[in-house]
């Protein structure tokens, strides 16, 4: 009603305001649109653009640098997957010695992952592909129990990789839990090094917010990922993950 | 709120005075006019989105807007352009330049101040530090004390402009760092409260300085459940701002909220959006012989752009 009504006379209520000048100081109805869109409608500035276009060819060059190759695919899968195990454990690498100290576990979602990557040569591109948000990287200090409610979430789900752990999943519930080979304890506290958007719920993760305590790394994910990529070309490595020995599937 | 209310009163208080008021030209005539344009979150985003049916896809743009800016400039006498933070983060050319190149193009478009958002800390205070030469503007911050941090000395809480004599002061506030910024990144640089820290502004710049319109760029946030400080607070629980330009919370807002004080002052609150998809525009009048503000008016929309409603 109010927009109908500041779009129906906004000449009138211009000359309404000015003509008011005189008298004590009041917030014009004339407050209608305050945003000037930059449109298709408006050229692009000659001389910006000429600013621009050397960092734009080399944003484009970039993208397309090759970082590391891939013998297979990685992609996402049910429980544990290729791309999965591939984060989950580089979220570990990269943010320990950030962190400094080891850290319990790692936990990702398939949601979070928008693409896999592909095989063959692997390009900054793809890794901006699989990771467009500006996600940063989190150590979560998690109660044992709340650590269990996460376990009966990855199972429920099927599609939240964690990683430095292995459970049995039968008839939809998580067993013989194990963190770094050990069993769960419930009566311990865990760290959990996952993205910010999980960390505050995101993904239905809300049992995340439970944490009692919240570090940042200072890390972000896509750095994470190709930080790990670079390294393993500079080592010789190729991209893989190993899968099935994380997660057992019981009838 | 009470604004709905507040407005339909000044329409009909409006009309009244049309009556008796002064005729367009000659109230022009003694009028000094002042244009703020601004921006908020601008997340890196040099290019426009790229136009593939997204929601603002096509829309934004640096090296438009600056055609934008120079356009308004032409036709305004006094205009000044502000940020309200978070200029970085958000595209590769952040990640493969460091800011180096959003910084340029903002000075290049003359912008006269902004303010530190959490994600200007994201390369660090170092990384800051090493993008400071490239921003021909300054960064004014009034709640962040850097004194004990390699940024020490390297920002002003406040900046006061003057256009034929109405004195424009700017102050700046930022959000709360902890637990948005790796402790990392912002080091101890630490927190003051915006409140009190506004207050102490306001009475420096409207009482010590005698500025004429006193702005606020705030990263505070517009609105929170939670009852972590936001605009709204600053602008119910500070007397004497008049305008509060605001960011973090990525608000595109259909018009500014006014917010009036018991004093009778009033507080108005705008922010758009991000990624420079629109350019805010509120234009002020003063009295060339008092230098009083007379009146606002919002965004006079360019030639050949149609009229949206965000």
């Amino acid at each position: 009603m109010r927009v109908q009504f500041t779009k129906a006379i906004p000449a009138l209520l211009l000359a309404l305001s000015l003509a008011g000048c005189q008298r004590a100081w009041h917030a014009s109805p004339s407050l209608s649109t305050t945003d000037v869109p930059v449109d298709t409608t408006i050229t692009a500035d000659p001389k910006l653009e000429v600013q621009i276009a050397p960092y734009r060819q080399q944003v484009t060059d970039r993208m397309s640098e090759v970082v590391g190759t891939a013998p297979a695919a990685l992609n996402k899968g049910n429980y544990e997957s290729a791309l999965g195990n591939f984060v989950v454990d580089l979220q570990l690498a990269q943010s320990e010695p950030l962190y400094g100290q080891p850290i319990d576990l790692s936990l990702t979602t398939n949601g979070g992952l928008r693409v896999p990557l592909p095989q063959g040569e692997i390009t900054t591109g793809n890794i901006f592909e699989l990771m467009p948000f500006e996600n940063e990287l989190v150590v979560l200090t998690l109660k044992g129990e709340t650590v269990k409610q996460l376990f009966d979430y990855a199972t429920t789900r099927k599609d939240a990789p964690i990683g430095n752990a292995t459970y049995t999943v039968q008839q939809g519930k998580a067993s013989n839990i194990r963190i770094k080979g050990k069993p769960l304890q419930l009566d311990k506290t865990y760290t959990l090094v996952t993205s910010n958007y999980l960390a505050s719920g995101g993904d239905d993760l809300k049992l995340l917010k439970d944490a009692v305590k919240y570090e940042n790394v200072g890390l972000l994910l896509r750095d994470a990922i190709l930080n790990q990529i670079r390294q393993l070309t500079a080592a010789g490595k190729p991209v893989t993950a190993k899968t099935g020995d994380r997660v057992t599937i019981l009838p | 709120m009470q604004r709905r209310d507040f407005l339909k009163t000044t329409a009909l208080g409006a009309a009244g005075i049309s009556l008796l008021g002064m005729p367009f030209s000659a109230e022009a005539a003694q009028s000094i006019n002042l244009t703020i344009l601004h921006t908020n979150d601008q997340h890196s985003r040099i290019d426009p989105f790229p136009n593939d049916g997204r929601r603002y896809g096509g829309m934004g743009g640096m090296a438009r807007r600056a055609t934008l800016i120079e356009q308004i400039r032409k036709e305004e006498p006094n205009v000044l352009l502000l940020d309200a933070g978070d200029i970085w983060q958000g595209t590769p050319y952040f990640n493969f330049f460091k800011g180096e190149l959003e910084y340029k193009l903002m000075s290049e478009m003359k912008y006269d101040a902004a303010t530190l958002g959490n994600h200007d800390f994201d390369n660090g205070l170092q990384g800051l530090a090493q993008q400071l030469p490239n921003a021909g503007f300054p960064f004014i911050s009034a709640n962040y004390d850097f004194s004990k941090t390699i940024l020490k000395n390297r920002f002003e809480p406040y900046k006061i402009f003057e256009k034929q004599g109405v004195r424009i002061g700017v102050f700046g506030l930022g959000i709360e760092l902890a637990g948005l910024v790796s402790k990392n990144n912002y080091g101890e640089t630490v927190y003051l409260d915006p409140i009190e820290t506004a207050r102490q502004m306001v009475q420096e710049l409207r009482n010590n300085q005698q500025c004429n319109l006193v702005i606020c760029l705030s990263h505070l946030g517009y609105k929170y459940e939670d009852g972590k400080v936001d605009d709204v607070t600053l602008a119910q629980q500070v007397d004497g701002i008049d305008l509060i330009i605001g960011g973090h919370t990525h608000t595109f807002m259909e018009q500014p909220e006014v917010f009036r004080h018991p004093s009778g002052h009033e507080t108005l609150v705008n922010q758009v959006g991000w990624s420079g998809i629109f350019l805010g525009r509120i234009d002020y009048s003063f009295s060339k012989k008092t230098k009083k503000k007379t009146d606002v008016r919002t965004a006079l929309l360019p030639v050949n752009t149609p009229v949206t409603t965000s």
